[in-house]
């Protein structure tokens, strides 16, 4: 009972206090309600499509967002875990529930790697260098087809569960833990020394932090839940192919990630979970489903000339306000700040949003 | 009161014009030319059976109605795969027909069998799509693969075809062994061909002088092709599916290269090959499957009728005409829908097509054999695609070799 | 084989360069990685090939309008996608992405999947030291030679040139000394595009033209930048002429390996970039703070 009280009161504390975090707990709820009101299976493979692309999106803010390292080769791990898990699987019968743990390690050794790699490089140097990773591992793939099934990929790959309801609640709740693991991460003092790498690493080595080991555990981090992603797909798909190592996937995610907002964790999530399921049905039609990719892209560009900094920071800040004494964030409608009693102007709220200030 | 009667009647009769449609989903990658085409070989079907009155269902009679599928499967494979999930759920479809690349289609495979709804094949000839069906029948038997050959019976109709290019130089060019230079481009699908190639060919008194592999999407063939002209090759032996087939055809022509093509160049049989290739592409010969000539005793009305309508000649992913008609076949001699009962019946059955006259071996794949699986050899010709092969045909031209 | 692998760099090296300039020269002036750089080359493709075998022009009457029509259309999009959105870095990256994948649907939607071939300008082979070379290729080593040296001329000894140099090497202070520093942008922007699209008109006989053939050069293009040094206009020409020759190497030496020489020309450059992280002749920019 007094657990029961306890909740409850974390709840309207923590939770219920921002909207945004309301409008949190109301999405994972319903999510995880959804199948017991509709079960269509249409719906649930594209939802379920829409939680692992959530996982990877929300893997690269990790690393671009919040490390600063812009990662134009982000599916190389979503690859690795894919090929990992299914070539584990299919050539050593192993369990799926055991080989996506081993597609994730898989994918964490080639995060560190492609970390190492890039641990002398900056900004556009480092994204056009992870850029050609993928396609490096495209070319090997290519040169060994008896182990990697060349262009067909790998095939026949077990299911980890049957039935379109149980797989989407496999990926749904990996997507809800991942993802708020990752944001728990980004929240904690491990975030805020990648905040400093990302915004000074010359200040941060000079503060005494070992940046190159924090990089290569954020690549390795990262990774891992990419390729987490990417064995739940195969397994999901029942195929790993070369298309998991595509230059598309990559600039998919970077184009996810920015228009939901870098360095926040959800806003990726958010971005995958707005046009994944907007392009598919956009392809649906029959007049115009060719087209759909033109009018994603139209969409992204339209909507990046009005919300610079990504559709989750617009959107928040249209809900919330940030208090000029303490920083916190507040319901946009309150009058003074929840933490501090400062007063809530409106004009200070929005000059700080200009700034850019979080 | 006649007039009432006549009321009551057509009340009764109007839910029987509204009847049940039969749907049938037409998978392909459509703003591509394989989807195109895919969807025109389906229309012509549809439109002919519905005008002799549709399909007799046990008695009923019932009208084909097409569901289009954008798989979109060259750029995404998820995609392709929601769409097929789209069909079955949403639109209700009962019959599945298409499918272009072979990663997507395994996938594909996967969605069709998990809702035991049966799938033709028409465009992936990768093996393993067959031999799932013989690993796990009871999984598997709703697929069968109406075009093309498994990949590996591709290599057959090569040989057979090499063999008489090979007889027709020694004749011409008063030389014993033929030179062959073996260029695949660089794939899954192609390993198994070279290597029967290079084991097979000197069999047939033909010497292998080398062999390159480009990539696929490769633009520029130039090494390859300066180091064949070194070896002093009389055969190029091509095994391509991708653009490269169009930079062969082309640089070929540029350099004058006194080799001539013949193998798989899967560009090689579309119709806008020749202005790909800038008009270069004389003499490329290239395996294929529609021509006008008489393959079976169908297949000069279905081209011609194509030709009419569409204004383009049909390439091999227009025999989604052949798995509807199959499939019409075979659900008035069963009498009904029923997928299982349509399996039976499609397992024992020699259906003459257009493309071919298809019987399915356990693996739900064409049984090969010339001039009914085989297909046809066709050369480009002064912008014409002109069949030369199998000579017994009715409407065969003489294969012609670059000046010397 | 020497002279195949010498002449193939060459030309190769030629179209990579300009293509590589210009997209370094828009990285250095105005610090945008323009993905769709490569968009444009194509563009300036289709127009070429539409000009060329629908409206009937000539060649070289249909080059100069599809390259002018080209740059035109770069100074409209920068105008209205990216001048917008200058001061967010990830905004301008998205949006180029955006408008190549809107390039490339654009074009699928007029002109289909379809492979199409532009016939050459000049036709025929010359044989020179055992290798036959077509016109073609010849054709392009000089045009790519020509702009090449117009470039250096351009940025070295006029005035425009000297703002371009000043504004990469220092945004403000050349706006302090009195530069018009968005006008220098344009300027770079329709000069760095019409290289591009120059090399859009002169290369595609030897290539075919389709939807997706944007995508392979931008990897290239974008490895031989990073190799030479972002903002180098030397390291671009040198950089395009390694990558190049790495892939003649490659194809020339190893028959089966053919398709290996894009992994190849991005190996050397990864490797480059262990040894001398900002490329070549790249110049390190100490972070704005």
């Amino acid at each position: 009972m007094y657990l029961l009280r306890r909740t409850w009161s974390e709840i309207r504390s923590e939770i219920l206090i921002l909207p945004s975090r309301s409008l949190v707990l109301v999405w994972a709820i319903g999510l995880l309600a959804l199948p017991l009101v509709y079960s269509d299976a249409y719906v649930l493979r594209i939802l379920t499509m829409t939680c692992l692309f959530a996982i990877f999106a929300a893997s690269w803010d990790l690393l671009a967002g919040y490390t600063g390292q812009v990662n134009f080769g982000h599916a190389l791990f979503f690859g690795a875990g894919a090929y990992g898990s299914a070539l584990v699987s299919l050539k050593l019968g192993v369990s799926p529930w055991l080989t996506v743990w081993l597609g994730a390690a898989v994918a964490a050794l080639f995060g560190y790697l492609s970390g190492f790699l890039c641990l002398r490089l900056r900004g556009s140097y480092l994204s056009l260098a992870t850029l050609a990773f993928p396609l490096i591992g495209l070319g090997l793939l290519f040169a060994f087809p008896d182990f990697s099934g060349g262009e067909l990929g790998v095939s026949g790959v077990q299911r980890l569960i049957v039935g379109a309801t149980a797989n989407y609640y496999v990926a749904c709740v990996s997507m809800l833990v991942i993802v708020f693991g990752l944001w728990m991460i980004a929240d904690s003092r491990f975030g805020i020394v990648l905040h400093a790498i990302r915004d000074d690493e010359v200040a941060a080595r000079a503060s005494g932090i070992n940046t190159p080991r924090y990089k290569l555990a954020v690549f390795a981090l990262s990774a891992a839940a990419a390729g987490f992603a990417g064995a739940l797909f195969a397994h999901y798909l029942r195929v790993a192919g070369p298309s998991t190592l595509e230059v598309a996937l990559s600039f998919q995610v970077v184009i996810w990630g920015i228009f939901g907002g870098v360095a926040t964790i959800y806003g990726p999530v958010v971005a995958v979970f707005i046009l994944y399921p907007l392009t598919e049905w956009l392809g649906s039609f029959k007049e115009f489903g060719e087209l759909r990719l033109l009018i994603f892209a139209v969409i992204v560009l339209l909507v990046l000339l009005f919300m610079p900094r990504g559709l989750s920071p617009w959107v928040r800040d249209k809900i919330e306000a940030q208090c000029p004494r303490c920083k916190q964030r507040n319901g946009a409608w309150r009058k003074i700040c929840r933490l501090c009693s400062a007063p809530l102007q409106a004009q200070v709220a929005r000059a700080q949003r200009l700034v850019g200030h979080q | 009161m006649r007039r009432a009667i006549l009321g009551v009647i057509l009340l009764f009769a109007a839910p029987l014009a509204l009847a049940q449609t039969i749907k049938i989903a037409i998978l392909g990658p459509m703003s591509f030319v394989q989807g195109e085409h895919h969807w025109n070989g389906a229309e012509m079907a549809r439109d002919e059976i519905n005008k002799a009155g549709g399909v007799n269902v046990g008695g009923k009679r019932r009208q084909i109605e097409l569901v289009r599928a954008d798989t979109n499967e060259i750029q995404s494979v998820p995609d392709a795969t929601n769409a097929i999930e789209r069909v079955i759920t949403r639109d209700k479809v009962d019959f599945l027909v298409g499918g272009f690349r072979s990663e997507a289609v395994l996938a594909m495979q996967e969605v069709a069998m998990d809702n035991k709804k049966l799938f033709l094949g028409v465009g992936a000839a990768h093996s393993k799509l067959g031999l799932n069906v013989e690993q796990n029948y009871d999984r598997y038997k709703y697929w069968f693969r109406v075009s093309p050959t498994k990949d590996v019976d591709l290599a057959r109709t090569l040989f057979a075809v090499l063999g008489s290019i090979g007889q027709q130089i020694r004749n011409d060019l008063k030389t014993d062994t033929p030179k062959v230079a073996i260029l695949a481009e660089k794939a899954v699908w192609t390993e198994g061909l070279v290597a029967a190639a290079q084991k097979n060919l000197p069999a047939l008194k033909m010497e292998v002088v080398g062999t390159w592999q480009p990539s696929a999407v490769a633009t520029d063939v130039t090494a390859e092709l300066s180091a064949i002209d070194r070896a002093g090759a009389h055969i190029v032996f091509t095994m391509l599916s991708g653009p490269v087939g169009i930079s062969v055809g082309r640089q070929m022509g540029e350099r004058g290269m006194k080799a001539v093509a013949w193998g798989i160049n899967v560009e090689g049989q579309k119709e806008e090959f020749w202005q790909a290739a800038a008009g270069k592409a004389q003499f490329v010969s290239t395996l294929d499957t529609y021509s006008e000539v008489e393959y079976t005793p169908k297949t000069i009305p279905f081209v011609r009728a194509y030709q009419a309508r569409f204004k383009k000649a049909p390439t091999y992913t227009a025999a989604t005409y052949d798995a509807i008609m199959l499939l019409k076949d075979a659900i008035e001699k069963v009498g009904s829908t029923n997928a299982d009962q349509i399996v039976a019946y499609i397992e024992k059955v020699e259906h003459v097509g257009t493309g071919s006259v298809a019987t399915f071996d356990k693996r739900h794949d064409l049984v090969w054999a010339v001039g009914k699986t085989s297909g046809i050899a066709v050369q480009w010709q002064d912008g014409k695609k002109v069949p030369f092969w199998p000579p017994n045909v009715k409407g065969m031209q003489p294969f012609k070799m670059p000046a010397r | 084989m020497l002279q195949d692998i010498l002449v193939t760099g060459l030309v190769n090296g030629g179209v990579y360069a300009l293509l590589a300039i210009g997209f370094s020269l828009i990285f250095g002036v105005a610090r945008i990685v323009n993905i769709a750089h490569t968009a444009f080359y194509m563009l300036a493709a289709y127009c070429f090939y539409t000009l060329l075998t629908r409206g009937g022009l000539g060649f070289a009457l249909a080059g100069v309008v599809a390259v002018v029509s080209v740059v035109a259309l770069s100074l409209l999009c920068y105008r209205l996608v990216i001048e917008p959105v200058r001061e967010h870095e990830s905004a301008v990256l998205i949006s180029t992405i955006a408008l190549g994948l809107i390039f490339q649907e654009l074009m699928l939607v007029a002109y289909g999947g379809h492979f199409l071939g532009v016939p050459s300008t000049i036709d025929g082979v010359v044989r020179l030291a055992g290798v036959s070379i077509p016109y073609q290729r010849l054709l392009i080593l000089v045009v790519a030679a020509v702009m090449l040296a117009a470039t250096w001329f351009f940025l070295y000894h006029t005035r425009t040139g000297l703002a371009i140099r000043a504004t990469a090497n220092d945004l403000e202070v050349a706006n302090l000394m009195g530069m018009n520093v968005h006008r220098v942008a344009m300027v770079t922007v329709g000069f760095s595009v019409g290289l591009a699209a120059i090399a859009g008109v002169v290369a595609t006989p030897v290539t075919s033209v389709h939807p997706h053939m944007w995508l392979d050069p931008l990897v290239i293009m974008l490895a031989i930048v990073v190799l030479g040094g972002l903002g180098s206009l030397k390291g671009s020409v040198i950089g395009a002429l390694i990558i190049a020759y790495v892939e003649a190497i490659t194809v020339f030496t190893l028959p089966e390996g053919a398709h290996l020489k894009g992994v190849a020309a991005l190996g050397i450059m990864v490797a480059v970039l262990l040894a001398r992280p900002e490329g070549l002749f790249g110049v390190a920019f100490e972070e704005e703070r």
